[in-house]
Parts: structure tokens; sequence; C-alpha cells
């Protein structure tokens, strides 16, 4: 009778590279992570890149400044909207990260 | 800073906090285990987000940011910004692989990592350091809150402040009382909201949402003092903001404390689960503290009691508690904000302590000095030496270089300079070994020292780029550099270690 493989034979190729990642779990976890870190970035890094830009006169930032739940709308952005824009990317990608771990060892 | 008279009623306040923190700890030592409620059953995804946030709050998220709002307005969102936008990246890159590797603390990873009891014993000075730098912001809080409490001068509060932790920490290690950290989270939250609203109230702002009122609170500042507030780049320009930020963010991925929250919950799941809940209750003051600040702003614009910005300076580590006093909130209420504010010195400082007496007693002494020590000497030697951090960090605190939130900002700076580094690439590229993770640790420290201690020998444009509060965001980058070029001009990590990587941190 013939033996069953061992699916558990050594690997041979034992490269780990964020770049380079491995196929299989590894791959997709690191298109979960990539995309997070996109939505990371973009708002946290993106938006006070964007605020130098544009908020350059104090003046007009006083008297013509759009307001949000009556706060001025950098204020708002800055001290409300990013802390609830962590805890929703943090959300997400545990969603995506359970669902990927389930499905993959569902598989093996 | 001396303050006027003796307060009674925060004494009784602190010290019936202080002894029903060590009964409840006492009534929990049985049956507390990380991750486990008081009854030993799991305790739930919030019940481990409350203890990530508890861990968390220290003097400079409950004094510090509300002092950075009151002298630098809109700049303090840079610290929230970091503070919070970490803990994305720690969970994201570095949470679930550092479990999976299964180490417990910075030097326990990085000598089975690396395989380098050299590269142990430099992460292990780093981790002193980080705890000596961040244990001086708590300390100057305690100072500052012992000042008003007692109405004497900073040092001599400053003293008594330390003896007080000391003491609480002997008292508490002897009975071997270990705190609920969900209590704890709970005591600190509404010792802040709560005095929020009713100085919110006071100043006939919204005391429901305070968190938006300071909004209006804000419009209604003079126009001169309204344009300085509400510009955002009155008082650093875009670059330092984000230079700020992104330190504070991979200070926060790399911090030992923090990340080892990861290993006391049950599972990776759970952990996972648990950040988001942390990062909301942590949120649930960030959202909060900045409204102390706008409000006693409005409260001086009022009542035409302006500071200048040396006085500012001065007062802003106090500014929650001033706030409360100025507007006249109830006694009690002022009571519980200075409470609050020790309270998370306090559980701070005795953490940090503790992580940094070990790792010179374990890692230092223990591999460089005395490999044939007991266990018993080195729990000695541990006490001893977190006698000799406390009067450290006491003459560094007795002139404090910065406010709260700044020197803390060192203490991440550092970890972003230094560890961040080495958990990414440790984790993520199997090529990195000891030589490349040696390296780059030094390099991080002179990185992060030279403009904190060379600063005013430093041409200005260097420390223009390089700030000693946000060195890391050209920091970390330069640190990973020199690992990856460092470590490809030497030998690759053994073939186990690489193999752990393979099957066992990236697999499910």
């Amino acid at each position: 009778m013939q033996q069953p493989q061992n699916k558990y034979e050594p690997e041979q190729n034992l490269q780990i590279n964020f770049f380079k990642p491995r196929p299989g779990f590894m791959r997709r976890e690191v298109t979960v992570i990539c995309l997070t870190l996109f939505a990371w970035a973009t708002v946290s890094i993106g938006f006070p890149f964007c605020l130098g830009l544009t908020a350059t006169d104090p003046t007009a930032l006083v008297e013509t400044g759009k307001s949000l739940f009556g706060m001025p709308l950098h204020y708002w952005f800055s001290g409300h909207f990013l802390i609830f824009w962590f805890i929703l990317i943090c959300f997400i990608f545990n969603l995506l990260i359970d669902w990927l771990t389930k499905s993959y060892r569902k598989r093996h | 800073m001396a303050f006027s008279s003796i307060k009674f009623l925060p004494i009784c306040v602190l010290f019936g906090v202080l002894a029903l923190s060590l009964l409840v700890g006492l009534a929990n030592r049985r049956n507390f285990r990380g991750g486990y409620g008081i009854d030993g059953r799991p305790m739930g995804h919030p019940g481990i987000g409350a203890a990530i946030a508890s861990n968390w709050m220290s003097a400079a998220s409950f004094l510090g940011i509300a002092g950075v709002f009151f002298v630098q307005g809109y700049f303090a969102f840079a610290y929230i910004l970091g503070w919070t936008g970490g803990y994305v990246l720690l969970l994201v890159l570095m949470g679930g692989q550092l479990r999976r590797f299964g180490k417990y603390t910075a030097p326990d990873f990085v000598e089975a990592r690396f395989e380098s009891s050299g590269a142990r014993i430099c992460s292990a000075a780093i981790t002193i350091l980080i705890s000596l730098i961040y244990c001086v912001a708590q300390y100057k809080g305690i100072g500052l809150i012992f000042a008003w409490i007692l109405g004497v001068d900073y040092t001599g509060a400053l003293i008594f402040g330390a003896v007080v932790v000391m003491s609480y920490l002997i008292i508490g290690g002897a009975l071997g009382a270990k705190k609920n950290p969900q209590l704890h989270y709970l005591l600190l939250i509404f010792s802040f909201v709560i005095p929020l609203m009713f100085v919110a109230k006071k100043l006939g702002y919204s005391w429901l949402v305070p968190q938006f009122s300071y909004g209006s609170a804000l419009r209604d500042l003079p126009p001169q003092m309204a344009e300085q507030y509400l510009f955002p780049w009155t008082f650093g320009t875009p670059y330092q903001w984000i230079a700020l930020s992104v330190t504070l963010m991979v200070g926060t991925a790399g911090l030992p404390h923090v990340l080892s929250r990861f290993y006391t919950v049950s599972n990776n799941r759970d952990a996972r689960w648990g950040v988001v809940w942390g990062l909301f209750f942590i949120g649930l003051l960030y959202w909060s503290a900045p409204a102390f600040g706008a409000f006693a702003k409005t409260w001086q614009a009022r009542t035409g009691t302006e500071l200048d910005p040396e006085q500012a300076r001065a007062v802003a580590d106090l500014i929650i508690v001033k706030a409360g006093e100025w507007v006249g909130i109830p006694d009690f209420l002022v009571a519980l904000l200075a409470v609050g504010g020790i309270l998370a010195a306090f559980s701070t400082v005795t953490g940090l302590l503790v992580t940094g007496a070990g790792a010179f007693a374990y890692d230092i002494y223990f591999r460089l000095i005395n490999p044939r020590a007991s266990e018993k000497h080195l729990v000695k030697v541990a006490k001893g030496v977190t006698l000799i951090m406390a009067l450290l960090i006491v003459v560094v605190a007795a002139n404090p270089p910065g406010l709260i939130a700044e020197i803390t900002a060192v203490a991440f700076a550092l970890a972003g300079n230094t560890l961040f580094p080495v958990f990414l690439l440790g984790i993520w590229w199997d090529r990195t070994n000891s030589h490349g993770v040696i390296a780059g640790m030094i390099v991080g420290i002179i990185l992060t020292f030279l403009p904190v201690l060379f600063g005013h020998l430093l041409p200005v444009a260097f420390i223009s780029w390089l700030p000693p509060t946000s060195s890391a965001l050209i920091g970390a980058p330069l640190v990973i550099l020199v690992i990856i070029v460092v470590s490809l001009f030497t030998p690759p990590p053994s073939e186990a270690v690489r193999r752990f990587l393979v099957e066992k941190v990236h697999s499910p």
C-alpha cells in the first residue's frame, strides 16, 4: 500500500520578505496589511500635508472657516474623526484576518 | 512652583483610593491571571481593551495632552494622533507575529531571534533607558500634584511623591496585591470626564458632550487668541507636526510595555480584538483631553488673566486641576482630577520601575556581571536597582527638561529609533542578523540623544530636521537602512531561526 505523502515535509525555501511574501497565507496577510497601512497613512499623514498646503491665512480661518458639529473642521478631523478612523480600520483588519485565518485553517 | 495651602479633601480621597486599590488587589490576588477576570474566567474583548487602556494611560495622557493643548493649541493633536495611530501599526505589523514568536519581553525576543547575547544586552539597556525617561515625565506629574495638594514647593513634593510611590510599590509587592486593570480604567475615565462636564456647564457650554462644545469655546475667544488657536501652524510647522506624530506612532509600536500586553491574553484573536476596544477606551480620554485646555483658555480670556508663554508652560501640566479650580467646580471634583493624575502616574511608574529593574537584573547583571547568581540574589539586585532608578529619576525630574508630553515623546523617539526597526525587520526579513541589529540600535541611540543632549551645539537647520521629540521620522528609516546594509555584509542567521519564522511566525 502506498504511504500517504507527509504534508509537513521540511520546507526548503526559508525566505521571509515583506515585499516578496510567500505564496498562501503570508501573501494574503501581506495584502490585507498593505490595504490597512494605505488607509492609515493616507489619512493620518495625508491630512496634515493637505492642511499644510491649504491653511495659510489665520484670519480667514477664523472668519470664514468651516465647522462641523460646532467644531472647526480641522479640529473635528484631527481630534475626533482620526481616532474613530483608526478604530474602524483596526476593526476591518481584524475581520479580514479572522476570515483569512479561518479559511486557511479549514483548508489545511 | 509653590501653591498656597494644604488641601485635606484631596489627601483623604488620594489615600482612600490607594488603600482601596491595594484592598481590591489583595482580594484578586489568588484568582487574577493576565487576560482573565476576577473569577478566573476569560473576560471578553471589552475587558481586555480596558486592561490595554489602563496600562496605556499615564500622566502623559491624563495631564500632558491637556497641557500641550493649553500651550500649543492644535499642535497637541500630533500627540493624540501619534498615540492612537501607533496602535494600528502595532496591530497590523507586529502584534500577531510577535505573539506567535512567543517571547514575552524585548530582550527575550531579541536573543531568541538573533541568537546573540550582545544584542540582548543592547536591547535591555534600551528598555532601561526608555523606562527612565518615561518615569521622569511621570514623576514631574506626581511632583506637581503633590505640590498642589500639600501646598509645598515642587522639589519637596517630588521627594515626598517618590517616597509614596516606593512605599506603595513595597507594600503592594509585599502583599502580592495585583491591581484590577478594569477598575483602574473606570476610575481614571470617570475622574477625568465628570469634572470636565462640570467645567463646561460652569462656563455655559453644553455639558453633555464637552468633547464637542469646546469648539464653540474656541470660537468665543477674542479674535487674536482665536487666530492663534484655530490656525493649525501657529506653534509648529506641518513638518514638525508630521515628524512628531510619526515618531510617536513608531514609538508606540516599539514600546516594550505596550507590546507585552499582547501576551497577557489567552489567544491571538482575543489580543487583536482587545486592541480595537483598547483604542476606543483610550479614545474616550483623548476625545476629551483638549477640552480642558480650551476651557482653561476661555476662562482666562473672560477674566482677563492671560498668562505669558513662560507662565503658561509652568502651569500647563497641571492645567486640568487648575481649570477645575479656576472655573469653580465643587472641591470634591477637583480632588478627583488630582487623584486621577496621581493614579495614572503611579501605575505607570510602578510598572516601568519593575520592568527596568528586571531588565537590569536578568539581562545585564546575570548575563554580563555574575552568571552564577541565584534567583534570590537576582531578586535582591532588582530591588536595589529599583531604588537606584527611582533616585536617578528624582534627580532628573527635579529640573524637568520640558512638558510631561514632551519628555514622554523622547522615550517614544528612542523606542521608535531602536526597538521598532529591530522588531519590524526581525519579523519581516529573515536575513536580519545580530550584527545588523546591534549596529542599528547603536545608531538609533545616537540619533535619539544627539538632539537631546547636544542640540545647543548643533546647527539650527539640523535640529529643525531632527527635533528631540520627533527624531524617528528620519531616524527610524535610517536605522532600518543601517540594519539592512550591515546584515547583508555579514553572515545570515541560522537555518533553525529562519525555519521557525517560516513555520511558526508566518503561518496562521
